[in-house]
């Protein structure tokens, strides 16, 4: 053959590996990126590694639902709801009516604690059909202003109650203005339970997000009040009602936070509540609930993970057993 | 279409600009080939080398303009081809939506990854298309010889005006469509390289007019005064009709005396023409289509999948709309909604909120439609081109230290999925060098060697071949590849028929228009043919001893060695009478000759079919035993031809003579007179025998074939040859086997033949005729198709049945491709395995290119090199453009990447990876995730989170909830994957970690100004509970834990 044939010999795929490199080859570097040729793994789901798989979930997850279990049935839990109790059953026809009225509306009821609970109790309030979370709502505040001292006029996005004949609210917007001004208090054996309120909101708003300085003025001061008042001598920082009621709840219903009993009750204690019924949610048929509970190393009574983690784990265990009788069956 | 008709009347420029504006439209119209086309009436009148008379018309300059945008076009036009893409236009529209109040995210938010994505791809399309400036400008500026008072001189291209007198010379490119006038070689001839315009890199002979001969000087030309009538501007390369109007005469004009634009000067020292179609007029311009903006299907699938996805979204957002509609109401006391309350809250008119909120809501949800989503596209696709493609090592060709050149990096994921291939043949296919092979002279079959057809079909049924030994004393050269010891150095003379021996080498040497160059002995002298057959058998007959050396216009010189005696080596001048030029409705070629002796010989040679019907009554045994052979030859997958030859009686020849010159003067219809005396010389043929040549094939180009077709990818080869040669082609490329049912629909029938002469006769003098032809043509076409659909359509009702291949010509794929016959045409060759198209032009091929891609809806791949193939190739999906003989690089790396899993590979071309069941899967997996999501987080954040008993807010949960989505979003990538790399270990890992350490930052800074401080110390207060390190462990596994059920059952049960 002449040399300006191709002989079919050489040439093609066989002879890149053996080439030599040429001066001023245009022949591509090797490496594995360009190659594609990485070590790689193929995660192809073969019977055995999805059994393996399977194993390995409920091993981890039947361990941690068993133990989360025990730890929210450790939790002792009173739940109270009064929004209807609270009314005197003459006035029930008109619940809108009765809680917007002057009068005094404290009302009386005997708690009995089912078993020995250990200190702290925490005592919560639980709302029902409240949106927290509603946009309106969620924006109608300013942190600029709960913040810094001087910012007193900082009233953006509170409308509607961002001032009141002139002047500034504050705090100001929604939120604060319908802050929760139910009250509880708690005796047993006609001794008083003291409710201790500090330390009741998380740390890291009491520090920064409510100035130390920064003095409620102005508030509730409309011809509508929505909710507390505020005691304005004493700054913002430390109202951690108001800190606590800020921090919007995720759903419509929630609880938060209202103190905490630093006493054991023992089981078959009756406890008399007095409660303060103030906040109407009448009108939108919202219930209120008044909530004492323990909490374990998980928090409160939370069957949920547990149970999640029990039945993930559960069902992997039997898909992998499933899956290895077909496999032993019905070999691929 | 009626751009024509509205046309013809017209002469003005205003005529010429309907007709050019129409053309996009009417291009089926206008592709009209051979005598089918219909002459339009509006002609254009050039006056040569005069620029004032031409003035007047205002002809378009020769500068040209490929780019897409100018400076002033660039960002509206830019713009507007960005928001095409509908997730762009989305994402204006949310953008705007941003700037409202009833936003609930800040603009910038959306406005600042709109702009990003919209800038990185201006800045793309700028660089493209500066590039394409640039190549315009280049050649805009290149200079060249304009005739300008008695001088050439020199001025750029773009300066060149329709009329104007210039000099080309050799290895230059015509600067515009040129009439010739003069040339330095004798006889006015000049030699040109159409490989940019066909792809066929022999050269092509063009003959001036003899009345123009003269005028090659500069001062000489200047006189030159004539004035061109000529048909409007067109994209038909291979017509031209005009008359050129000179010294009171009028001459006509044939397609012989034009250059095109594109085409470039061989073997000529230089030449004298005047422009006629200058820039985008010029026919090359013409047949180019606009560049089309390439969008894989990939991307169109994507807007239809986004359209889904807003679809969905939209639906979402009526859903909340309405909701939020009934919801609001002033009983929420704590919203404020009193009398004053803004339109998006106000319960008097519950149509405004929902209406409003929805606007809010589909700002809010816009990120279900990814903004990144074409930029990271685009950028994977890069990277594979530049990284993987340009780089891969089993793409390189070492020969020509070539590697594989991606040149757009928009189709990558196309190339995947191409079902069609659409290739050229010569050059791509084929090597384009014709060897000659084998033979048979007067009944004996000379020749031993394997055809590549044969091997392969050998090496398929499992035999092994022993190579034969070549014997010791092969000629081997570029053209010869013949190996039989019984034919050379005057061996011959020892056959039983040394007679038709020689004049089969006679008939070799003379019978051609072959030219040669170089110096006058057998190793220098390289031969010029218009075919590299022609040129392969001047040099077998060189090989077997009867060497041609030197052409005069009327003689011929061969230098035959063993002719009357052995070992004797003489010259001998053979007087050329006749030449009778091959052309492809002949299909032969015939010369007749004087030998110094006196004796009279008309050689003939020719395809078969033609040759029989023509050949004397006598002999029948060598007949019969010579079509055996070439039977055979034809199967080995070879290009065959026949040899005959006539003695003539002087007076037979003069008289025959007398017609033949009448007939070559005649102004009209000159080639089908000259035709209809050809058949009267050329009759009593006596066979000599045949050759057989094979056209050697691309290296590995049948067994790729195979293995493609193997994998379910059909094969059509488009291809301007000739139908037997194409057949033979396909053969031997496998394309078509004998197993094959085939369906040919040709032009060549008798019907149609009938049809068209009957027509043609009085076509001359009505236009209206013509119509007539087409409908007779196409009716018969329609009959064709219909015949051969009704047959297929029975042939795949059996199941299991052959496979079957269609062959169909240019003429009647000219018919075929009509609107009425489309369907049919499609319905058939979409249920044959492999198509052969013959004799098509470069439009016809994007033609039918675009006929699949978008009557199939099939991904189509088009593979050529040359600048015929261009409009083909941008017609298709993606193609490889081969440069030289990068193209064996691409074809190695085509068969590796295939040759292992040919039927895994159908799996992609079903696309199987991009199906709406797939989508319908991922969406009802991530509904089922988005509710894992919601309520295990809410649910299990109802009550106190850690031992001190504090509540979570509405930032604690969402941030919780998110968590777990990136953790899982990520975690599902990493379980799609075929592959796992450490790169994905690192993309994946990273992602999660850049959002833990995103939120650390972000939650653990005051800033003032810019946001509410919701998600201040989110995380640390999440962190410091158990609760957050449990969730984050369960929903993520419960929310895979759907995925990887049914990727399990799926993998087990149905694993493809």
């Amino acid at each position: 053959m002449s040399s300006n044939v191709p002989s079919s010999s050489s040439g093609g795929a066989g002879s890149a590996d053996s080439g030599a490199p040429r001066r001023n080859s245009k022949r591509p570097k090797y490496s594995k990126f360009t190659q594609q040729e990485l070590p790689a793994c193929k995660p192809i789901l073969t019977p055995r590694w999805v059994i393996s798989a399977f194993m390995l979930v409920s091993i981890v997850f039947i361990p941690i639902g068993v133990a989360s279990l025990f730890a929210s049935r450790d939790v002792v839990e009173i739940v109270y709801r009064y929004e209807t109790d609270c009314i005197p059953e003459s006035l029930r026809s008109d619940k809108v009516g009765y809680i917007q009225s002057p009068r005094d509306k404290s009302c009386n009821k005997i708690l009995t604690v089912p078993k020995h609970m250990k200190q702290p109790i925490y005592v919560y309030y639980q709302l029902d059909n409240f949106y927290q979370n509603h946009r309106r709502y969620v924006k109608s505040r300013n942190d600029e202003q709960l913040r810094r001292p001087g910012q007193v006029n900082e009233t953006t996005d509170c409308d509607p109650e961002d001032s009141t004949n002139g002047m500034p609210i504050v705090p100001c917007g929604l939120i604060a203005w319908s802050l929760f001004n139910d009250t509880y208090s708690f005796s047993r054996n006609n001794q008083q339970l003291t409710v201790n309120k500090k330390g009741i909101s998380w740390k890291s708003d009491r520090e920064h997000k409510f100035g130390k300085n920064v003095f409620p003025s102005n508030f509730q001061n409309g011809t509508l009040i929505g909710g507390a008042k505020l005691n304005q001598s004493i700054p913002l920082s430390e109202q951690e009602d108001l800190i606590v009621w800020m921090r919007t709840a995720a759903l419509p219903t929630f609880r938060k936070l209202f103190g905490k009993i630093e006493m054991d009750l023992n089981a078959n204690d009756s406890i008399n509540v007095t409660l303060q019924n103030n906040y109407n949610t009448y009108s939108f048929n919202g219930k209120k609930k008044l909530v004492l509970s323990t909490t374990s190393w998980l928090g409160g009574k939370n069957d949920f993970l547990g149970i999640a983690y029990l039945t993930v784990g559960g069902l992997c265990f039997f898909l992998a057993m499933a899956f290895t009788v077909v496999y032993l069956v019905k070999p691929r | 279409m009626s751009g024509w008709e509205r046309v013809r009347p017209s002469r003005s420029r205003l005529g010429l600009n309907f007709q050019r504006g129409e053309n996009g439209t009417s291009s089926s119209r206008t592709v009209r080939l051979g005598r089918v086309q219909p002459q339009a009436p509006g002609h254009r009148t050039i006056y040569l080398n005069d620029r004032e008379a031409n003035q007047i018309v205002r002809f378009k300059g020769n500068s040209i303009s490929t780019t897409k945008y100018n400076v002033l076009t660039f960002l509206p036009k830019g713009l507007f081809e960005q928001f095409r893409r509908v997730a762009n236009l989305y994402f204006l529209m949310i953008s705007i939506l941003s700037t409202t109040p009833i936003s609930p995210v800040h603009p910038i938010t959306n406005v600042v990854p709109l702009s990003l994505v919209l800038f990185v791809s201006l800045v793309k399309e700028a660089f493209e298309d500066w590039k394409r400036f640039q190549n315009d400008m280049a050649i805009n500026n290149s200079l060249i010889d304009v005739l300008q008072d008695q001088k050439w001189e020199r001025v750029p291209w773009k300066k060149l005006q329709v009329g104007d007198i210039v000099k080309v010379k050799q290895d230059g490119f015509f600067p515009a469509d040129l009439l010739f006038l003069a040339s330095t070689n004798a006889d006015g001839v000049c030699y040109i390289e159409t490989a940019n315009l066909d792809g066929e890199t022999n050269l092509k002979i063009r003959k001036a007019l003899e009345r123009t001969w003269d005028y090659l000087a500069p001062e000489k030309a200047s006189e030159f005064k004539g004035e061109v009538q000529c048909e409007q501007p067109n994209n038909s390369l291979y017509t031209f009709s005009g008359n050129l109007l000179f010294q009171k005469q009028t001459l006509p004009l044939t397609p012989n005396q034009i250059l095109l634009r594109g085409c470039s000067l061989r073997n000529t020292e230089y030449i004298v023409g005047a422009v006629i179609f200058t820039g985008h007029e010029s026919k090359v311009m013409m047949n180019a289509m606009n560049v089309p903006s390439k969008r894989s299907t990939l991307e169109r699938k994507l807007d239809k999948l986004i359209l889904a996805l807003f679809g969905g979204l939209f639906i979402m957002c009526l859903i909340g709309a309405i909701g939020s509609g009934v919801f609001i109401d002033r009983k929420y006391y704590y919203l404020g909604l009193g009398e004053s309350v803004e339109n998006q809250f106000n319960p008097s008119n519950r149509f405004l909120v929902a209406t409003l909120t929805m606007f809010t809501l589909i700002t809010l949800y816009s990120t279900i439609i990814p903004i990144s989503l074409y930029v990271s596209i685009e950028m994977i696709k890069f990277i594979q081109s530049t990284q993987f493609i340009n780089k891969d090592l089993h793409m390189y060709h070492i020969e020509t230290n070539t590697p594989a050149l991606a040149r757009t990096s928009n189709l990558n994921e196309e190339l995947g999925q191409v079902e069609y291939i659409f290739s050229d043949k010569t050059g791509t296919l084929t090597r384009n060098l014709m060897e000659f092979f084998k033979c048979s002279i007067g009944g004996d079959v000379y020749g031993t060697g394997l055809t590549e057809t044969e091997k392969g079909g050998a090496q398929r049924s499992g035999i092994k071949i022993e190579e034969a030994q070549k014997s010791a004393n092969t000629a081997h050269e570029k053209g010869f590849n013949f190996d039989d010891a019984r034919l050379m150095l005057g061996a011959w003379r020892n056959e039983p028929n040394p007679d038709s021996c020689k004049e089969f080498f006679r008939c070799l040497a003379i019978c051609h228009t072959v030219l040669p160059e170089g110096d006058e002995s057998p190793e220098k002298i390289t031969y010029q043919a218009a075919s590299p057959d022609e040129a392969a058998l001047v040099t077998a007959a060189k090989n077997f001893g009867f060497f041609f050396y030197k052409r005069t216009p009327t003689m011929i010189y061969v230098r035959e060695s063993h002719a009357e005696k052995m070992g004797k080596i003489q010259d001998v001048a053979y007087e050329i009478l006749n030449v009778l030029e091959f052309n492809s409705t002949r299909k032969r070629q015939s010369v007749v000759c004087r030998y110094p002796d006196g004796r009279l010989v008309l050689y003939c040679k020719g395809a078969d079919s033609v040759i029989y019907e023509r050949l004397a009554d006598v002999n029948n045994d060598l007949k019969k035993s010579t079509r055996q052979h070439l039977e055979q030859f034809g199967s080995a997958g070879l290009r065959t031809l026949c040899l005959a030859y006539r003695d003539l009686s002087s007076n037979i020849y003069e008289s025959w003579n007398e017609k033949f010159i009448q007939a070559k003067s005649s102004l009209r219809d000159r080639e089908k007179k000259l035709d209809e005396v050809a058949e009267l010389i050329e009759k009593d043929l006596i066979l000599i025998g045949c050759t057989a040549i094979e056209d050697k094939l691309q290296e590995g180009v049948p067994s790729c074939i195979e293995t493609l077709s193997r994998a379910g990818i059909k094969i059509w080869m488009l291809t301007g040859d000739k139908m037997e040669t194409a057949i033979n082609i396909a053969y031997a490329c496998n394309l078509i086997n004998n197993n094959m049912k085939q369906f040919i629909i040709s032009s060549e029938t008798d019907e149609i033949r009938e049809v068209e002469n009957r027509v043609s006769r009085i076509s001359y003098l009505a236009c209206f005729y013509l119509s007539k032809l087409h409908a007779l043509s196409k009716m018969q076409v329609k009959k064709e198709l219909k015949k051969c659909l009704e047959e297929a359509q029975h042939y795949f009702h059996v199941v299991s049945g052959p496979k079957s291949a269609l062959i169909i010509d240019g003429k009647c794929l000219m018919y075929a491709l009509d609107p009425s016959l489309r369907g049919m045409l499609l319905n058939l060759s979409l249920n044959c395995s492999s198509v052969v198209c013959c004799r098509v032009s470069p439009l016809q091929k994007a033609q039918v290119t675009s006929l699949v891609k978008k009557g199939a809806r099939k991904i189509t791949l088009s593979i050529g090199d040359g600048a015929n193939d261009v409009s083909m190739i941008q017609a298709a999906h993606c193609w490889h453009w081969n440069k030289w003989a990068g193209r064996n690089a691409s074809r190695n790396g085509y068969a590796s990447l295939s040759k292992k899993y040919p039927e895994l590979y159908k799996e992609g071309i079903r696309n199987a990876f991009f199906k709406w069941r797939v989508v319908g899967i991922w969406a009802f997996f991530s509904f089922y995730q988005s509710l894992i999501f919601y309520h295990f987080v809410t649910t299990s954040s109802s009550k106190g989170q850690n031992s001190s008993g504090k509540m979570f807010g509405l930032w604690d949960v969402s941030t919780m909830a998110f968590t777990c989505v990136v953790v899982t979003v990520n975690l599902r990538l990493l379980m799609i994957c075929n592959s796992i790399t450490r790169w994905h270990y690192i993309s994946v890992g990273g992602s999660i970690l850049a959002w833990f350490i995103f939120i650390f930052i972000y939650s653990g800074v005051m800033t003032p100004y810019d946001r509410q401080e919701n998600v201040f110390f989110v995380i640390y207060v999440l962190m410091s509970t158990f609760f957050f390190y449990l969730t984050l462990l369960l929903v993520p596994v419960v929310a895979l834990l759907g995925d990887f059920i049914y990727q399990g059952v799926q993998r087990w049960l149905f694993p493809y």
